[in-house]
């Protein structure tokens, strides 16, 4: 008996092994059917998972967010925060940095040396470093700038296009700010022009400016850019409102409305787009599976009439579907995740991340969707054997 | 005797070329759904980004420098310049002028207020409040326009994110809008009303109705909306407006947008003038309204710019992929129909038939299932299309003719080049072997 089974065990596996040999051409077609879908799969899931986690990480390029400012005040008036408050936003949340940056706005009387012309403007003094990365936006002339010596404390001021076309202020040129009888002078390092607030104001080191407002480790407001999706950014704010209860922490709406209801949409279509070429691939990889499948009634009729049961012949078609299924699924998995890095790079600019999981989920898909294209050979369990033979049916 | 094969081949096998045709169609399907999804997806996105607001703002050459701290103006009341609110409707008569989505005037103004809280049934005077923001705009505005009809925009639909609790004023009627932290220090509610004075009062003018109470997350919430003219008579500026908040449609902007226009030859400034790039709308808007200053919000323009192009080559790599596995899945199942017929091929060739005849006779079945399953995918693709963007969008995509010849090319390409290679092998075989069996 055991003998018996082993003999039998041992048939299967050649007669597996021979119905993969006999026609190359046509495993060849097989693997490439479901190796493509494989690929695909792997490719879309991968990505769909990345992209939407790096689509917030876009999201940034609107700059700050969410605003700190003192209780009770309308905005960024007359009241102020002490400096300090900056040390007590949390900064590592577990998908990116926080960015912060504090300012503190004030009128000073700005003017010329050379030209003696001198009017009132906003001054905003930003902690040196932050000023820059916020004027990153602004416009393609300062990004070139930007290479240039790095600004030092109240040396270098950015100059909005607006106030520098009043005062008539060139590149490189003095500015001398005043307020009351404070004077404090600086060299423009750049122009920026953003369409916002910053081209009616001078952008000086948070330092100078609280000297110069005599305001010392006093700032106005604090400006983070919060990543994460639109849900995560509101519990953000949540927690530090209640971390903090003695300023006043706001969405600016303008942008977080805007991103909930992009990222929803963007994110929706993806899902959809995906779901649907998923969905179509598998179909289309099954149609033409068991378009191949079907061609095989000559070897169901040949076994049949040497006396195998429907069961054991089923038994050994859904084993060879299914060993093709792996292999196509291994293949083209691995193919698709490779395709999907390369994806990513060339979108994000950043390669996207494997997931493992993919990779498993793909093959086992694979697997899935070729055993269930051979099920038609279910019906070839009416056939006659002898029928196929004289090529009646 | 060539159609009677053909058509004979179809008919002795309807499972097998049905199957055939449901891979192509299926494959088809995918390629369409994708390709319309991504041609339509750019302007729908670039309508859902103007939920960011204006992207261009216009305010007068001549005006002095805004002190503006927080969203509030420091500046002296009578200080600056002013712009004609009677030249607006020009806006829509630019170039571009179906990309403007919105666009609304702003005259903010600093007046005293005087609430009626209403108790009882009673009207009766609270206390002067000094020094209240007026936020002078329109609320929805239709616009005239020079070729007969009208155009709806407004505050609304420029600053979307403004949440209204109640409804919008109209822009005739005695009403407002005050913002939430005013109306909570105040304790006014919807359906008080509010008297508005700048300067000396010598009497009490008529009251304001409160329609809404406004909440925005910024300086809006502590000042009064009121319909433009209400604040042009309060600043005495009849007529005239500051500010002006305009939402266009644009394309995102590449590296040839981002160059200098007066660098460019007649040709590329052709091309740039007629390409909605926002520098070339906010172009076009300065020459309608002279004396202006457009500036880009590069905020809001160069973010929404980034992301555009980037869901935008996303979904095209989707495509791609999908254009892929559709083609190679379609290509093994027309190559495997090809590879299953080898006794057919042989008897024909047996029968006299050349390579050639052999060859063209398969590649025309082949090409007949190309059309019919590809039309197939297109209808299926274009529903699927169409239920994405409806539940995405709310909008279903266009039927696009393009669509339709490059799926038909592409399921003609696929069928024939799957099947040319088995056919060439096809051609090399000897008819004797096939026919004993062998």
């Amino acid at each position: 008996m055991a003998d018996r089974r082993i003999t039998n065990r041992a048939m299967f596996w050649r007669i597996i092994r021979r119905l993969f040999g006999a026609n190359p051409g046509r495993l060849f077609v097989m693997l490439l059917a479901l190796g493509a879908g494989a690929a695909v799969t792997a490719a879309l899931l991968n990505l769909q998972v990345d992209a939407r986690r790096r689509l917030t990480t876009e999201f940034r390029a609107f700059g700050p967010n969410v605003l700190i400012i003192p209780k009770g005040s309308s905005a960024a008036g007359s009241e102020t925060l002490p400096e300090s408050t900056i040390h007590l936003v949390p900064v590592n949340l577990p998908n990116g940095r926080v960015t912060v940056s504090s300012t503190l706005y004030m009128v000073a009387s700005v003017s010329v040396p050379q030209s003696g012309k001198s009017l009132p403007a906003v001054v905003a003094g930003t902690n040196p470093l932050g000023f820059v990365r916020v004027s990153v936006f602004s416009s393609s002339t300062s990004e070139a700038n930007l290479n240039g010596p790095a600004p030092s404390m109240g040396e270098v001021c950015v100059a909005g296009a607006r106030v520098a076309k009043q005062v008539g202020v060139e590149q490189d040129a003095e500015l001398v700010l005043a307020s009351g009888d404070r004077l404090e002078s600086c060299r423009v390092a750049l122009f920026h022009q953003t369409g916002g607030p910053e081209d009616n104001r001078i952008a000086i080191g948070l330092r100078t400016a609280q000297c110069l407002a005599d305001l010392p480790n006093r700032i106005s407001a604090i400006e983070l850019i919060v990543p994460g999706t639109p849900v995560e950014i509101q519990s953000y704010i949540a927690d530090l409102q209640r971390q903090l209860p003695d300023v006043d922490v706001r969405p600016i709406r303008q942008f977080t409305e805007g991103e909930a209801r992009i990222y929803n949409r963007i994110s929706g279509l993806l899902t959809a787009t995906v779901g649907i070429v998923l969905l179509l691939t598998a179909l289309c990889v099954m149609a033409a599976m068991t378009n191949v499948a079907m061609e095989r009634r000559m070897d169901v009729g040949l076994m049949k009439a040497i006396g195998g049961s429907m069961r054991r012949v089923l038994r050994l078609f859904l084993a060879e579907t299914a060993l093709l299924g792996l292999a196509g699924g291994i293949i083209g998995g691995a193919l698709g995740i490779f395709l999907s890095i390369g994806l990513g790079k060339a979108v994000f600019g950043v390669a996207a991340r494997p997931r493992l999981i993919v990779y498993p989920v793909a093959v086992a898909l694979t697997v899935v969707v070729a055993i269930l294209s051979a099920f038609p050979l279910r019906r070839l369990a009416s056939i006659r054997p002898a029928s196929v033979f004289r090529g009646e049916a | 005797m060539f159609l009677r094969i053909v058509a004979d081949s179809f008919g002795r096998r309807p499972r097998h070329k049905l199957l055939t045709g449901a891979a192509l169609g299926l494959g088809m399907g995918v390629a369409t759904a994708a390709l319309s999804v991504s041609l339509d997806v750019g302007d729908r996105l670039a309508k859902e980004f103007r939920s960011l607001g204006a992207n261009l703002i216009v305010t007068p050459q001549a005006d002095s420098l805004p002190l503006e701290i927080g969203g509030v103006d420091y500046r002296p009341v009578n200080a600056g310049a002013y712009l004609p609110e009677a030249d607006l409707p020009k806006l829509k008569t630019i170039f571009w002028h179906n990309n403007i989505v919105a666009f609304a005037p702003v005259l903010e103004v600093r007046a005293e207020a005087l609430p009626f809280t209403r108790e009882d049934g009673e009207r009766e005077p609270g206390t002067w409040i000094a020094d209240v923001p007026l936020i002078g705009t329109w609320a929805y505005h239709a616009v005239p326009l020079p070729d007969g009809g009208e155009f709806q925009t407004g505050i609304a639909k420029t600053n979307p994110w403004w949440q209204i609790n109640g409804r919008w004023f109209s822009d005739d009627a005695k009403e407002c809008v005050v913002g939430t932290a005013f109306a909570r220090k105040n304790h006014i509610k919807i359906g008080d009303s509010i008297s508005l004075a700048a300067g000396d009062v010598t009497k009490i003018p008529s009251p304001l109705k409160v329609t809404a109470v406004l909440s925005s997350g910024g300086p809006e919430d502590e000042s009064i909306v009121v319909p433009i003219s209400r604040a042009q008579s309060l600043a005495g500026k009849p007529g005239q407006y500051r500010k002006l908040y305009v939402s266009a449609l644009t394309k995102p902007e590449d590296a040839f947008a981002k160059r200098d226009p007066k660098t460019f030859t007649p040709k590329e400034y052709d091309t740039w003038f007629c390409t909605p790039y926002i520098s070339s709308i906010a172009f076009q808007i300065q020459q309608e309204l002279p004396g202006t200053d457009v500036r880009v919000i590069r905020r809001v323009a160069e973010g929404e710019g980034a992301i555009l192009t980037r869901v935008r080559m996303l979904l095209w790599l989707v495509t791609g992929a999908a254009l892929l596995a559709a083609a190679l899945a379609v290509g093994a199942s027309s190559a495997a129909s090809v590879i299953e017929r080898r006794t057919e091929i042989g008897l024909m060739k047996a029968l006299g038939a050349g390579s050639g005849t052999v060859g063209f006779l398969l590649a025309a079945e082949q090409l007949l299932l190309a059309f019919v399953g590809g039309g197939a995918g297109y209808a299926l693709g274009i529903l699927l299309a169409r239920l994405v963007g409806e539940k995405v969008f709310g909008v279903a995509p266009e039927p696009s003719l393009i669509v339709f010849f490059v799926i038909i090319a592409l399921a003609a390409g696929v069928t024939i080049l799957g099947s040319a290679f088995p056919l060439r092998r096809a051609s090399r075989y000897e008819p004797a072997p096939i026919l004993r069996g062998e």
